[in-house]
């Protein structure tokens, strides 16, 4: 093995946020070698985003603060070097990705940072960078232009033009679909193998970590935990599970049938490990689902958006559904599909070109917003875009109050009971962390008693834990509301949640089923940029029965075991 | 261990520069597009959503605050729509802006609602006086013997005073003062934290933090200027008064024959214009 | 009814999407005209001397010649009518409101013509900047600036403004969107549509309240960015000064304008020497 040669060390680095009583972090020691790929793990507050910013001396050149300790970067001290020097050899991508996009076009934005340290061939590096990111074809585009996908291979782009030795990428796919998600993780790679760049990864999505990365960093309460190679830290299970961090859903089922160790970490692994079990497939019983009273009717529906002030882009055609009483529909398909377009007709937010829609079996023409919310309630993906009052229990009886419902007070109490927020009441909700707010965003919508549910993207951003949390409260609307549709590229929460799933792809309906089907249909799924939950996948590369969950595969086995059958583990 | 802020950092002016460049030039951009209501003589319309820049005066650091405002303006309401007025803007750009400041510099506890409407009146009122006072002026100046016109005094001082009336009734109060009573206490504490701030309290507000010496003698140079454009419409300076003598010496022979070479000139540029224009345009096909 | 119109109109103008889109269109257009293709250093210089001289010119004849030039420069920029009809009727309406009021106080008609040459001059001064600056780009505007001296921060502004705009008024209209779906409107329109007029914008500065919020938040990561980009860096740095403004050059076409203006300039002086 070659001799590692350190590339960030950190000494007994301790911080404190200006006007904050806890430390962030607190005597951090670590070293991140060269040519690692690198994922720093941890729970909500461990101080992950922290420690990243005190590699490009953003802490404490920007963020003044108490500051003690020491880091170096390549050599060089941050606290004694400015961070425009610093940042030459280190690059940043930020977890609202968005905020660093400063020039108008994409081509313009990828060469800011070599224009600005006056490197002749700026151009060149800004082409360069397109190019690795698979961005050279929208060069020209304005930004606010391109999708959220690809707003983030510019980030990247904008990142990497300098060529800096190191990388460091918050949570680089908590807004994207499987499918994009991969395409971040293939450019990592290439600039990892290819271009000999050291990498660092915030990451929850433990699955990407397994596929990915060479080594993990667990953070607990501002202190290195351990750092490990990957397979032996997705070993851990138990101490990750107490942080609220959930190892690959394989590992986790390897973990709980308390198999041989090491656990598979990846789905191949994985299926090499279960083969040999003689699981009888078994006939499935499909969720057929009942079709009672339409709630929402909508018949051949087409929008075409002025969104590209040239051409007119078809975003939805020939749309026709119906969704009915108690269902739980999902809409997936890759971003652009057109999902959240159709949440909005869905809502008469959006008003289609031509088309009918109807609520009740009544007809929607042209209403007011106002209008609508008293059947319909819709939940931003964006939670803070939803926060209009300066604390949680004005933005829950903003409804009731401005319709004047008698005794809402005892309802919001009963919302903020719910979902937790009792606590929180008197706070802005802008300043309250994602999951909380996510919370809030989940209890207005209940606040509107609405008949139809309508969520975009309810599990963005969150972590896993969060998620789980948030997929409880779902169960809980149940009790307010008829019908809920949410639109999602979570296949977890597919899986687990929906009673029935409406594929897109390029704004056309290419499938209509239960999930189950749906994930057993490899045409459709790759057609719509689909990818199943892993324990869904182990069960189709097994050929077992179908498992959404890994409680649910977990039960099955145990239920053979019971029976008496061999399982033989490879 | 770095000292706790007590002074702005330049990272933190150029944060109240964006944000009060992007969020006052949309809201001119919303200005622009309110048509206005005209009741005879008296014209009703929205001038500008001047709570805006004045609630981020009280907040923040004024100044920055203030000239983030303006250029905003500048830039959305103006280049961006394809408005720009060229220097008038200018004007507008430093009165705009000294309004504000003052504005912001009256308020030493955001709490205090007194405060705040004293601060946003005055401070949108200082605005338009000023702006009043050099609209006035510009008829001075573009206006030969301005005195000696009967009437043209009056009407000026009319027109100019009701539209500053109805901009301070309208504007100043229900775009001004409530808008700002509103929305600073609610702010107040809340964003600042969001830019790496402390909020304002009347021990670490210091007016003098504001007003440096650089600013004073920025606006000594700026109210010079003012004064000097004014003081050369009082001089009775004309371009075209220079000619007496010159005619008297060579005669109207020879302005015949510089007239004859511009237009000779003239004529040899345009056909070099045509042609370059062609040549150029079929480079392009 | 006039008020009744006027409420329908900004009614329909309240459609967010319409506003949005038609901001973004007049934004983002480029039109090309003569002035396009010119230096926005040589405009600005050329609109400097138009912009000040005329002020202090009071010969008639020196005047419509530079109001004739003014006409002739607005048709080639291919000014839109829109624009031009505002200035026209906004000088006219003025010089008929002064004239009014000073009858009222006992003058005479007298006042209109200082007045209307006082618009004249103002006519040509407003049409050389419409003319300039209908047609320059802003970026080019602003990087002619920065050229000139003009701090850097106020050309990464209006770079910054065309980054930002589309994602305002995105975020905007989700926030009066999150209103009016939780909110409820006046079921009387109210005397002269008061209750609907006073509903909506009391809506609409009640949205600033979330738009600096997250406004604020927006912009700490941006000029983070900013300082990891080297931004600082570059604006202590005149060479990278001229790197970025390397592509502003000076043609022969650009020199033909101002000679041609110079020699027109020339004409109209000493033709008011003749006249």
């Amino acid at each position: 093995m070659t001799s590692l040669k350190p590339l960030i060390e950190c000494q007994d680095l301790t911080f404190r946020y200006p006007g904050e009583e806890k430390f962030i972090l607190k005597d951090l020691t670590c070293t991140i070698n060269e040519g690692e790929f690198l994922a720093i793990i941890g729970g909500n507050g461990s101080g992950k985003s922290t420690l990243c910013k005190a590699f490009n001396g953003l802490i404490p050149h920007f963020y003044v603060g108490d500051y003690t300790g020491k880091v170096t970067l390549d050599g060089v001290c941050t606290t004694t070097t400015d961070v425009a020097t610093l940042s030459q050899s280190i690059g940043y991508v930020y977890q609202d990705f968005q905020n660093q996009l400063l020039r108008p076009t994409a081509l313009e934005d990828a060469c800011f940072m070599p224009l600005n340290y006056g490197l002749d061939d700026y151009k060149e590096r800004g082409l360069w960078a397109l190019e690795v990111t698979g961005l050279l074809d929208v060069k020209n585009e304005f930004i606010w232009r391109l999708s959220g996908g690809q707003q983030h291979l510019l980030a990247l782009a904008g990142a990497i033009a300098m060529r800096p030795k190191l990388l460091v990428i918050d949570e680089p796919i908590a807004q994207l679909d499987p499918h994009h998600a991969e395409q971040i993780y293939e450019v990592l790679k290439k600039l990892h193998t290819d271009y000999g760049m050291t990498i660092v990864v915030i990451e929850h999505h433990t699955d990407f970590i397994a596929e990915y990365c060479s080594h993990v960093m667990l953070l607990d309460k501002g202190q290195v935990l351990w750092k490990k190679e990957t397979v032996a830290a997705l070993n851990c299970v138990e101490e990750l599970l107490e942080r609220n961090i959930f190892p690959p859903q394989v590992t986790q089922i390897a973990h709980s049938l308390q198999l041989k160790q090491p656990y598979p970490v990846t789905l191949k692994q994985s299926i090499q490990t279960f083969k040999a079990s003689p699981w009888k497939q078994q006939a499935t019983v499909h969720h057929i689902p009942q079709h009672t009273k339409p709630m929402v009717q909508l018949n051949n529906i087409e929008l075409a958006y002025n969104q590209r002030l040239e051409n007119n882009k078809l975003v939805l055609q020939n749309i026709s559904l119906e969704l009915s009483t108690h269902e739980h529909i999902a809409l997936v398909g890759n971003n652009g599909a057109g999902k959240s377009t159709l949440l909005k007709v869905i809502a008469g937010i959006v008003r289609p070109t031509s088309g009918e829609l109807y609520i009740q079996e009544q007809l929607i023409a042209r209403a007011m917003p106002e209008k609508l919310a008293q059947d319909m309630g819709f939940i931003f993906q964006n939670p803070e875009e939803m926060f209009i009052e300066d604390s949680v229990r004005k933005e829950i009886s903003f409804y009731l109050k401005s319709r004047k419902v008698n005794d809402y007070e005892t309802y919001v109490d009963e919302l903020l009971e719910t979902f937790e927020l009792v606590d929180l009441q008197d706070q802005d909700a802008r300043l309250l962390s994602g999951g909380q707010q996510r919370r809030v965003s989940l209890a207005i919508g209940a606040a509107m008693r609405p008949k139809i549910l309508l969520l975009d993207e309810p599990t963005a951003n969150l972590d896993i834990a969060t998620k789980q949390h948030v997929l409880n409260m779902l169960l809980e609307l149940k009790k307010y509301v008829q019908t809920i549709v949410i639109a999602t590229h979570d296949m977890e929460l597919v899986a687990e949640w929906s009673s029935r799933v409406v594929v897109l792809s390029n704004g056309c309906i290419l499938a209509d089923d239960t999930s189950e089907r749906i994930f057993q249909n490899h045409g459709i799924m790759a057609a719509g940029h689909i990818k199943a939950p892993q324990v869904v996948q182990l069960t189709t590369a097994l050929s077992l029965p179908y498992c959404s969950s890994v409680s649910q595969f977990i039960a099955g086995y145990l239920q053979q075991v019971e029976r008496g059958v061999h399982v033989g583990m490879g | 261990m770095l000292k706790e802020q007590a002074t702005f950092t330049q990272s933190q002016k150029m944060m109240i520069f964006i944000l009060s460049m992007s969020l006052y030039g949309l809201s001119n951009m919303f200005t622009e597009l309110i048509p206005s209501v005209q009741l005879g003589p008296i014209e009703l319309q929205i001038d500008c959503f001047a709570f805006i820049p004045l609630a981020l005066c009280m907040l923040f650091h004024p100044f920055y605050a203030a000239i983030g405002a303006a250029t905003g303006e500048i830039i959305f309401g103006e280049l961006m729509l394809g408005q720009f007025g060229g220097i008038g803007e200018i004007e507008k750009f430093i009165l705009f802006s000294v309004g504000m400041i003052v504005g912001g510099l009256l308020v030493r506890n955001p709490k205090s609602k007194a405060q705040v409407a004293v601060g946003a009146i005055l401070g949108y009122g200082l605005f338009l006086v000023l702006s009043t006072i050099v609209d006035i002026l510009k008829v001075v100046i573009g206006v030969e013997e301005f005195e000696a016109v009967p009437g043209l005094a009056e009407s000026i001082f009319i027109v100019e005073g009701v539209e500053f009336l109805t901009d301070l009734l309208l504007t100043g109060t229900l775009f001004t003062v409530l808008p700002a009573l509103y929305l600073v206490p609610r702010l107040y504490g809340k964003v600042e934290p969001l830019l790496g701030l402390k909020p304002r309290t009347a021990t670490n507000f210091r007016v003098s933090d504001v007003i440096t010496p650089k600013f004073l003698v920025m606006s000594a140079l700026l109210s010079l200027l003012a004064f000097g454009i004014a003081l050369l419409s009082e001089m009775d300076f004309n371009i075209g008064s220079w000619e007496p003598e010159f005619v008297d010496t060579y005669g109207i022979g020879v302005i015949w024959g510089v007239i004859c070479v511009a237009v000779i000139c003239v004529c040899i540029t345009l056909w070099l214009m045509m042609k370059k224009g062609r040549e150029d345009s079929h480079d392009l096909s | 009814m006039f008020t009744l119109e006027w409420v329908k109109k900004l009614e329909d103008r309240l459609s967010l999407e319409y506003i949005k889109q038609e901001l973004l269109r007049t934004a983002f257009s480029t039109e090309k005209s003569f002035f396009t293709q010119l230096d926005p250093r040589i405009l600005l210089a050329w609109y400097g001397y138009f912009a000040i001289v005329p002020w202090f010119i009071y010969e008639h004849v020196t005047l419509v010649g530079y109001l004739l030039f003014m006409v002739i420069l607005t048709v080639i920029a291919r000014v839109s009518p829109l624009i031009l009809t505002v200035l026209a009727v906004g000088l006219a309406g003025e010089i008929l409101l002064l004239g009014f009021i000073a009858l009222l106080f006992g003058g005479d008609l007298s006042i209109v013509a200082p007045m209307f040459w006082l618009s004249i001059k103002l006519a040509v001064i407003s049409l050389a900047s419409v003319t300039v600056f209908s047609s320059i780009n802003p970026e080019k505007f602003s990087d002619a600036l920065l050229r000139l001296g003009a701090p850097a921060q106020f050309s990464f502004s209006v770079a910054y403004a065309y980054r930002i705009l589309p994602t305002l008024l995105e975020e905007f209209q989700q926030i009066i969107l999150s209103y009016r779906l939780r909110g409820l409107a006046p079921s009387k329109n109210g005397v002269l549509y008061f209750r609907k007029i006073y509903y909506y914008i009391t809506m609409l500065i009640k949205s600033f309240y979330p738009l600096i919020l997250n406004s604020a938040k927006r912009s700490r990561t941006t000029v983070e960015a900013l300082e990891i980009k080297g931004f600082s860096y570059a604006a202590k740095d005149k060479r990278v000064l001229k790197m970025k403004t390397n592509y502003l050059q000076t043609s022969q076409m650009d020199w033909l304008f101002l000679l041609l203006t110079v020699c027109y300039v020339v004409i109209v002086h000493s033709l008011q020497l003749i006249l």
